[in-house]
């Protein structure tokens, strides 16, 4: 049983280190052996590595985490069903990093105790800076898709490599001008949001 | 540089991306159902780790320079 890890063109680097890969056509995908005890976030590390390394010399699709099939024969036809899928994909990321924001509002707790209405007034505000940043922070992307979760607001970005700086700093004049909210920005990741189906928002 | 919190952070986004995204694979998926129960035992420990660093004032803001950890 072996573990997929992504799906890239065949015609890049091959890997080396602790990753095989098996090719069908223009396609090919990474693999380890499968690991059949209990998963931890050391090994999810792991997975996170190695899949910036592969990153770093060529676009990929990383594939959901746990993912196995039976062997690369099984890999293989997985490749050749979902060809057009997977190079549609590939074609989306190509170039591009996923970049993600969390927007956190600073200081709620103390104004929940003040005052109900003041904290919903804040909240409110809080709320629209943030959509004004997305809005902005998403004319300098290819994609973007809004995530769901605990924080304020949640986004992730698909960005041109080059216009990764770029981005970056407006997340830090966003920061400067709105200290109300707690601006979380991680990347560059895999494209892990913008692997699948092409994201509709 | 890494401070205080970026850790948990970029940990939470690993744990978040590699489970929730990527392509999804039609076949055997080897996580147990008593294995998902640890990895989100986990997750949320590491969820709880940010809160705490908030509470501190220990989270960065993260404007000035993305915060994962240089690899």
């Amino acid at each position: 049983v072996i573990s997929l890890v992504a799906i890239a063109d065949a015609s890049g680097p091959a890997p080396d280190g602790p990753v095989s890969s098996v090719v069908a056509g223009d396609l090919c995908a990474f693999w380890v052996p499968a690991d059949e005890e209990p998963v931890t976030v050391a090994k999810l590390e792991d997975r996170e590595d190695l899949l910036e390394t592969l990153m770093e010399e060529r676009d990929l699709l990383p594939v959901q985490f746990g993912a196995s099939v039976q062997d690369e024969q099984s890999a293989e036809r997985i490749l050749v069903d979902r060809h057009d899928e997977f190079t549609a994909a590939l074609d989306r990321v190509r170039g591009a990093v996923e970049l993600a924001l969390r927007v956190r509002a600073v200081g709620e707790t103390q104004a929940v105790q003040a005052n109900g209405r003041d904290y919903l007034a804040a909240r409110q505000r809080s709320s629209d800076a943030a959509q004004r940043l997305h809005e902005r922070l998403e004319t300098m992307a290819r994609t973007a898709v809004i995530r769901s979760g605990a924080d304020l607001f949640r986004a992730s970005y698909l960005v041109d490599k080059d216009a990764v700086p770029a981005f970056a700093a407006e997340v830090a004049r966003a920061q400067d001008t709105c200290p109300e909210l707690l601006l979380l920005c991680t990347g560059p990741w895999p494209p892990f949001s913008f692997a699948g189906e092409a994201p509709t928002s | 540089m890494t401070r205080p919190g970026d850790r948990d952070i970029a940990l939470v986004e690993v744990v978040d991306r590699l489970l929730g995204g990527g392509v999804v694979i039609a076949g055997d998926i080897t996580l147990s159902v008593a294995d998902v129960d640890l990895v989100y035992v986990g997750l949320r420990a590491l969820i709880s780790s940010v809160a705490s660093a908030e509470e501190h004032h220990a989270l960065p803001r993260m404007g000035d320079a993305l915060a994962k950890e240089p690899r």
